[in-house]
């Protein structure tokens, strides 16, 4: 991963040295942040311990199929987002600008199935305080949810700074880039824990 | 503030030698924090026992004995509380300067500050009067005692939602700032505080489990993160405030 890196910056002649990509205040929220959700994941864990059976027969009203969709449209977001990163790096800014819209309209899409999804549950009558298991699934859900929102802030102004041509700096690209991969990185736990662990 | 950094040539032999120090009034200020915030968590933890919170699911006869038992304490904690409380101003007075050197509009400092006046109200004193009148008469009717025990526990651990227009506003401040006053990590730490107060609202909710009003993620994950935050905000101004010059001018 570094090496690439540092090969792709040796042939746009900018720099030698290696770098972090983005900067460090967003490496300090992306690890702060997954040890808060791994924190969530423990106590989902320990509960899900306590009470297997209850948890094993309210996973059945998940639709394992809405959520194979959903991180399929999360990693394809994160595949546009990373090949923005490089395209700008190489200073193809149109195409660049192109693709970070793909991934923000692929997080929209993921936000409306996410809507569909929790209306079709909780018309079966399946709400927050139905049971703990419904309890940790609107929990995790809803906090992924609000950095997916958030992640699309982020797009957005990574966006804006891409098409002013003072404003472009492939330092905030990155860092636009980094919040978005971890909240793929985050989804895919979360679908792992709720949908598909049995 | 700036009389400090004007006058000191001209009175300098009528003035103690301390106050003629630079930044003395900020660093008087500075000290109060550290100080005030130990004072609280004896309230909290020690006397009052709001901190950490006592079950949401037990019966009255508990939780009448629980204010027979902690009456005095309560009324004492209570009673310290209500001179102290005041000294948050102090700490965010200090914060919204640090917020008005910024290169954005004063507008955040004042909402900075009005945001805390909000959360304060739910957030110590309705829950301290809610107590204090529990403990004050324990041989009420033990429904009542119930409501006040509610009340109070509600109210504290419930109004954290309060305190997101406070992180927005100051994360937001910093995204927006060029004079690099605060560094832009704190800003992302301040989302995790907002996302950690969105989760103490299902309080009102559950009477068990992980978001009940002492659930381990209502209560406990949202508490580390408000003390990593505040050593974080504490260090930071210190840091802040040792790198302002005297003589440097702060807008309206």
């Amino acid at each position: 991963m570094a090496n690439t890196q540092t090969a792709e910056v040796n042939a746009g002649g900018t720099t030698t040295r290696a770098h972090l990509p983005s900067n460090k205040d967003m490496w300090v929220f992306v690890l702060g942040d997954l040890v808060i959700f791994s924190s969530y994941f423990i106590i989902f864990e320990i509960y899900r311990h306590q009470q297997r059976q209850t948890f094993l027969s309210a996973q059945q009203h998940l639709s394992l199929s809405i959520g194979v969709v959903n991180t399929l449209v999360l990693l394809a977001s994160s595949w546009f987002v990373a090949q923005s990163v490089q395209l700008t790096r190489a200073g193809e800014y149109e195409r660049a600008m192109r693709l970070t819209v793909g991934g923000g309209l692929c997080g929209v899409v993921f936000i409306l199935l996410k809507a569909y999804e929790w209306s079709t549950k909780i018309g079966h009558g399946l709400t927050f305080g139905s049971n703990d298991f419904f309890m940790f699934y609107y929990m995790l859900t809803g906090v992924h949810l609000f950095h997916v929102a958030l992640g699309l802030v982020f797009l957005g102004v990574v966006f804006f700074e891409l098409r002013n041509p003072k404003l472009r700096r492939v330092s905030m690209v990155e860092t636009g880039a980094t919040y978005w991969h971890m909240v793929d990185l985050l989804w895919v736990v979360i679908f792992a824990l709720m949908y598909v662990m049995r | 503030m700036s009389a400090v950094s004007a006058a000191p040539v001209v009175t300098e032999n009528a003035r103690p030698a301390w106050t003629r120090r630079p930044k003395i009034d900020q660093w008087i200020c500075w000290w109060t924090i550290p100080i005030f915030y130990n004072l609280f968590g004896l309230i909290f933890v020690v006397l009052t026992r709001v901190m950490p919170p006592p079950r949401p699911d037990i019966t009255p006869e508990q939780i009448v004995a629980f204010f027979e038992t902690h009456s005095l304490t309560i009324r004492i904690g209570f009673a310290l509380l209500m001179f102290f409380i005041g000294f948050a101003s102090v700490a965010n007075g200090l914060i919204a300067l640090q917020i008005k050197r910024m290169s954005v509009s004063p507008v955040f400092a004042y909402a900075y500050i009005g945001a805390l006046v909000v959360g304060g109200l739910p957030g110590c004193l309705l829950p301290a009067f809610a107590f204090v009148a529990g403990a004050f008469r324990p041989d009420r009717d033990p429904q009542i005692m119930v409501m006040l025990y509610d009340w109070c526990l509600l109210s504290f651990v419930g109004s954290l939602g309060c305190f997101c227009t406070q992180n927005m506003v100051l994360a937001l401040a910093i995204f927006l700032d060029k004079n690099d006053i605060l560094p832009k990590w704190l800003a992302y730490m301040s989302i995790w505080m907002i996302v950690t107060e969105l989760l103490a609202s299902p309080v009102f909710i559950f009477k068990s489990g992980p978001l009940a009003w002492n659930g381990s993620i209502s209560f406990y994950v949202g508490t580390a993160v408000f003390v990593v935050w505040e050593f974080a905000i504490i260090r930071l101004l210190y840091v802040a405030i040792k790198n302002q010059s005297p003589t440097e001018q702060i807008q309206d």
